[in-house]
């Protein structure tokens, strides 16, 4: 146990004291990793680097990876975060990217406190990347590092080529930036090597050299009329694509976009530095979807776990204590919608539900019990007692180490004979010497104190919906009997299963319950066109619930699709925005359109749904306290690469993309006019 | 690249995105800047995204003790959400963010904007001297030993040792006290610092035959006068002062360096009733430009600012764009105040002088002619100009621009300007700035 014959997993420049860091840390890296194991985790190995503070800063910047592509972009967070590092008084805790072995940064001057609630709680998210399946959707093996590392280089050669002009490459990043989140995450990566392309007989191609034919216009008109054209349009395969709207606008544009020469002013293909940025770019969006995808569930994880080692096990020291409940404030306490703390609350609360649910299983099998019965008839006290955790688990007295029966499935038989010979210090690492079986009924959930209250809680439905799959309901006589076989590890063995198969949105459609809403005091709000300010207007959970996917669904962001790329039958580019009830930010939209003309070469349109509001609507709402009823508009806003048209469109136009089986307005239906 | 490179990259898209420079001296917030900061607002440069109209798309709080009920109004979503409340939702850029320039990169700036290239005079080198021997420390060389406050010290320290003797001693007379006696009465009744040894040495010291002259205590206090520590120091001086290491400090120099303090910048503004709002405004979108430009252009700046009515008082710079009063105008007052200053503190042989005033030109009869003119000809300056700032072009009476513009000429090294709104500032500072630059 003590000299691991790996080298140690952390790296530091060659300084005295940063070498010492490392050498300080060295124990308690290896020890989190031995805990976490032992917890039921299973990470991917991590490397920890001890960086100072100005390389934390930047490593913040560039997203957690040392090598990246050049761009401003970077260069401006790293300027902010400068800026609110004078403010915050420099205070950056974790990174840790998702890879295969993950890397972790250590900011020399954090406290030794913080230094251990950074390593276990990077074990926790090295676990989450290593088993939750949306991280598998880009690849298994991610090589991340590398992978970054060398786009940076591709794009670096691109800049410094002579015959391209390194502001039209930034240019270029910035055109596909703009549509970063546009990609279709739920599908697996697939790339798109440059020769993938559809030969799309081009009938633009056809008319633009009509058109540089230079002939009158009524030649043209006689000769090659439209009826020509168009039929030639018809002809064409490619003249109605993509056959099902399209999700990943990257992809689309990297396989029928162009370029627009503002000298020859018509589109023209794309150079091939443009469709290896357009492709590399795609990628990282890909790279970084899942992490996006899970930001609640994997911050949850990462603080529940850190909490349990550092707090729970005593991971940090008597005095490094205060330090790290002070940082757990400062973390989860942050005000607002937190998603560290959303995260924690619902991992804990899956773990009492799943507990309870096996609790109350049990409970139900006892004679005379019943759902009915169940709260007037159960001895809640006595079930807790029960169910506290056996004093061989609760403590470890080192000097009963003999007393200990070795073939108890709690107990870990190697760690305690080497804890018996001395070679653990069981001091420091009581949890050594159990299983993960023996950490389970240790770490207990519904037994703390602030849970106690958790299984009398249980609502009547819950309790009905429990009973219903139940065969043999008479099964035991008492209390005792009937949980003298409990699961203890029911909890995190289920919390386990959701952290593979779940993300942020499945997660809090399933979890989310009243009780979780109105323990934790969660509510939505929205703007009043009447008082001109926010409100609160429910506490309902499906009303939370509701704004909460509308947060995490899709990055937070609208759903534009690709419907047309053939649109006028001139190959013009037209995007959809599915409506949900939620507008779009029309200016953004705008000026995100001038992007993808760039990308594209040739007209762009997007259509969607408006509210209007009627100004005499506004005035009455306002003078009655009572919320106006918009009405819906189908809407074109058309960019050619010079100026925007805005056309109203019929209902009928639009009216597949309304989305009429999903409401997120939470307002009350009395406050409507 | 690296780093370095996207930071730089950043400025620069920063840049473009700023404010131009004269758009935001004539229309621009200048109250965000401080004096050595010059902050110009740029467009924020996040890039667009499609996303949610911020309004329509409300979200989810947590409540802190307890929840809000529906109807109780929650305030702006968190900061970080995006932009709150102000500027149109989606309006590229509803969130300010600044573009930092010191004043050097404002002159720097300007002088390419406006085609200036003005040459700094510099007047007094960066010298770094040896000032008073003021400041202590424990060890030294001997010659810098500060024996003045090891003597204070070591009286102190007597003084406090010190005690009537004599008195004592007159204690040892009296019949029946013998030292143990003596000790516990000068201790605890009479509260002296002697020592028990001292005592009993004394007592061995008194011959015989004056043990026990008096009767009793009474007596003795009736018959031996106490002297107190001042006395006995007067009449006896002070032989012994007890010296020790530990209250010993040597002297060092303080050190003084003497800077490069080369321009002098003295601001006047007429502040009488007649300079309503829009006057001011003209007046300080005028000379906080030439302040930044001035102070980035040489190391070391003062200003001075003067607001006068019929008289004239020194004020601070936050104060000095807000001020109104009263009173009628005697501009000569306050080129009278400057001259006091300027002589007092800033003689022109170590400073580079300019002297802005600015008002809206009207002044009691005479005053320009008789007084201000002499004044402005007296005070050696490289620059003094006048700033008219009259919204409403000329009033009847306001003639203190053109009577010193007519009696200079085309002087270089006065100038006169013209502002009747934001437009002209710019104008103006190239009219006053590129006074100077000719004069060579």
């Amino acid at each position: 146990m003590s000299d691991s014959e790996d080298t140690t997993p952390i790296t530091a420049p060659d300084d005295i004291e940063m070498q010492r860091e490392a050498e300080r840390l060295e124990g308690p890296v290896r020890e989190a990793a031995a805990l976490a194991k032992k917890l039921g985790l299973d990470p991917y190995p991590v490397n920890y680097w001890i960086v100072d503070y100005d390389e934390m800063n930047e490593l913040i910047a560039y997203g957690g990876f040392q090598q990246r592509y050049p761009h401003w972009r970077w260069g401006m967070t790293y300027d902010r975060q400068q800026k609110q590092g004078q403010f915050l008084g420099g205070k950056a805790f974790e990174i840790v990217n998702n890879d295969n072995p993950a890397h972790a940064f250590l900011q020399i001057s954090n406290s030794l406190a913080d230094q251990k609630a950074v390593i276990t709680h990077v074990e926790a998210h090295s676990d989450f990347f290593a088993n939750n399946e949306w991280f598998g959707m880009f690849t298994d093996d991610p090589d991340a590092a590398a992978r970054l590392a060398r786009h940076g280089e591709t794009i670096e050669e691109y800049m410094q080529d002579t015959d391209i002009e390194r502001a039209e490459v930034e240019k270029w990043i910035d055109h596909i930036l703009c549509l970063e989140d546009n990609i279709d995450q739920h599908q697996p990566y697939t790339p798109l090597s440059p020769d993938d392309e559809s030969s799309d007989l081009d009938t633009e191609e056809v008319a633009d050299e009509l058109g540089d034919l230079e002939l009158s216009e009524e030649v043209r008109q006689e000769v090659f009329d439209d009826e020509w054209l168009e039929a030639r349009r018809e002809d064409d395969d490619a003249s109605t694509f993509p056959e099902e709207p399209e999700r990943d606008i990257l992809a689309f544009l990297r396989k029928h976009g162009r370029q627009y020469d503002p000298d020859a002013e018509k589109a023209v293909e794309m150079e091939e530095w443009q469709k290896e940025i357009l492709e590399i770019l795609r990628t990282e969006a890909y790279y970084f979807a899942p992490q996006k995808m899970t930001k609640v569930m994997n911050e949850g994880w990462a603080s529940y776990w850190e909490s349990l080692m550092m707090a729970d096990e005593n991971f940090a020291d008597g005095n490094e204590f205060i330090t790290y409940a002070d940082h757990m404030s400062k973390v989860l306490g942050s005000g607002g919608l937190n998603p560290y703390s959303l995260g924690l609350q619902l991992w804990k609360f899956v773990e009492n539900t799943a507990n309870r649910r096996h609790v109350v299983e049990e409970l139900l099998c006892i004679e005379g019990i019943t759902w009915r019965n169940f709260h007037d008839t159960v001895d809640f006290e006595a079930v807790l007692s029960v169910l506290e955790p056996d004093d061989l688990v609760a403590s470890v007295d080192p000097d009963e180490l003999d007393a200990i029966d070795p073939s108890d499935p709690r107990i870990d038989a190697e760690a305690l004979e080497a804890a018996r010979d001395g070679e653990i210090d069981l001091d420091a690492y009581p949890w050594k010497i159990f299983t993960y079986e023996g950490m389970c009924e240790r770490h207990y959930s519904l037994t703390k104190p602030e849970n106690r209250g958790f299984i009398s809680r249980i609502s009547m439905e819950e309790l009905e919906q429990i009973s219903r799959y139940m065969f043999d309901d008479s099964k035991y006589e008492s209390i005792e009997e009937a949980l003298s076989e409990v699961d203890y590890s029911v909890g995190w063995d289920r919390m386990r299963e959701i952290r593979e198969s779940h993300n942020d949105v499945t997660f809090l459609d399933e979890f989310l319950t009243q009780e979780f809403v109105d323990e934790h005091n969660y509510f939505t709000y929205e703007y009043m066109q009447s008082s001109g300010d926010y409100r609160a207007t429910s506490t309902d959970y499906q009303d939370v619930k509701k704004k909460l996917m509308l947060q995490f669904t899709n990055f937070g962001k609208p759903t534009i699709v690709v419907s047309d790329g053939n649109y006028r039958n001139r190959n013009e580019l037209l995007l959809e925005h599915r409506y949900n009830g939620v507008s779009l930010d029309l200016e953004q939209a705008k000026d995100t359109l001038e992007r993808v003309f760039e990308l594209w070469g040739r007209p762009v349109a997007l259509r969607t749904i408006v509210k209007e509001y009627d100004d005499h609507d506004l005035e009455v709402a306002r003078r009655r306290d009572r919320e106006p009823e918009p009405t819906e508009q189908g809407l074109e806003i058309r960019y050619n690469g010079k100026e925007f048209r805005r056309e109203d469109l019929e209902w009928a136009e639009v009216e597949h993309l309304a989305a009429t089986d999903i409401d997120y307005d939470t307002k009350p239906e009395e406050w409507l006019a | 690249m690296g780093l370095r490179d996207d930071i730089e990259r950043y400025k620069e898209v920063g840049e473009n995105r700023r404010q131009d420079l004269s758009e935001f001296i004539q229309y621009g917030d200048l109250g965000q800047s401080r004096r050595d900061e010059v902050r110009i607002p740029i467009k924020i440069i996040d890039l667009p995204e499609f996303e949610y109209d911020r309004r329509d798309m409300g979200g989810v709080g947590q409540g802190e003790d307890g929840t809000p009920q529906p109807g109780d109004p929650v305030g702006d979503p968190e900061p970080g959400d995006e932009d709150g409340e102000d500027g149109d939702p989606g309006e590229e850029g509803g969130e300010h963010e600044y573009y930092e320039m010191d004043p050097e990169e404002f002159a720097q700036e300007l002088d390419e904007q406006l085609g200036l290239d003005l040459d700094p005079k510099g007047k007094k080198v960066v010298e770094e001297k040896e000032g008073d021997y003021t400041d202590l420390t424990r060890t030294g060389p001997t010659g810098t030993l500060d024996f003045e406050r090891l003597f204070k010290k070591g009286l102190k320290r007597k003084l406090a040792m010190d005690f009537d003797e004599e008195y004592v001693r007159a204690a040892l007379r009296i019949d029946g006290w013998g030292p143990a006696r003596v000790f516990e009465w000068a201790r605890s009744q009479e509260n002296l610092p002697v020592s028990r040894a001292w005592i009993e040495n004394a007592y061995e010291e008194l011959p015989r035959d004056e043990r026990g002259i008096y009767a009793d205590l009474e007596e003795m206090e009736e018959e031996v006068e106490r002297s107190s520590t001042a006395q006995r120091i007067r009449r006896d001086g002070v032989d012994e002062v007890p010296f020790r290491r530990e209250d010993e400090r040597y002297r060092y120099p303080e050190i003084i360096e003497e800077r490069e303090k080369n321009v002098v910048v003295v601001n006047i503004r007429d502040v009488s009733g007649s300079m309503r709002q829009k006057k001011r405004e003209l007046v300080e979108r005028t000379f906080t430009p030439l302040d930044w430009y001035l102070q980035g252009k040489y190391d070391n700046a003062e200003f001075v600012y003067i607001a006068h009515d019929a008289d004239a008082w020194e004020v601070d710079r936050e104060e000095f764009f807000g001020i109104r009063s009263g009173g009628g105008t005697r501009i000569s007052s306050a080129y009278e105040l400057a001259a006091e200053i300027l002589d007092e503190e800033f003689p022109f042989s170590d400073w580079n002088r300019y002297v802005f005033a600015a008002g809206d030109s009207e002044n009691s009869s005479n005053d320009t002619e008789e007084k201000v003119i002499p004044l402005m000809e007296e005070i050696d300056a490289n620059l003094h100009a006048y700033v008219e700032t009259q919204p409403s072009g000329n009033a009847i009476n306001a003639t203190h621009a053109e009577e010193v513009q007519q009696h200079f000429g085309d002087s270089d090294d006065v100038a006169v300007a013209y502002v009747s709104s934001p437009e002209d500032v710019t104008d103006a500072i190239y009219e006053i700035l590129s006074t100077e630059e000719n004069n060579e």
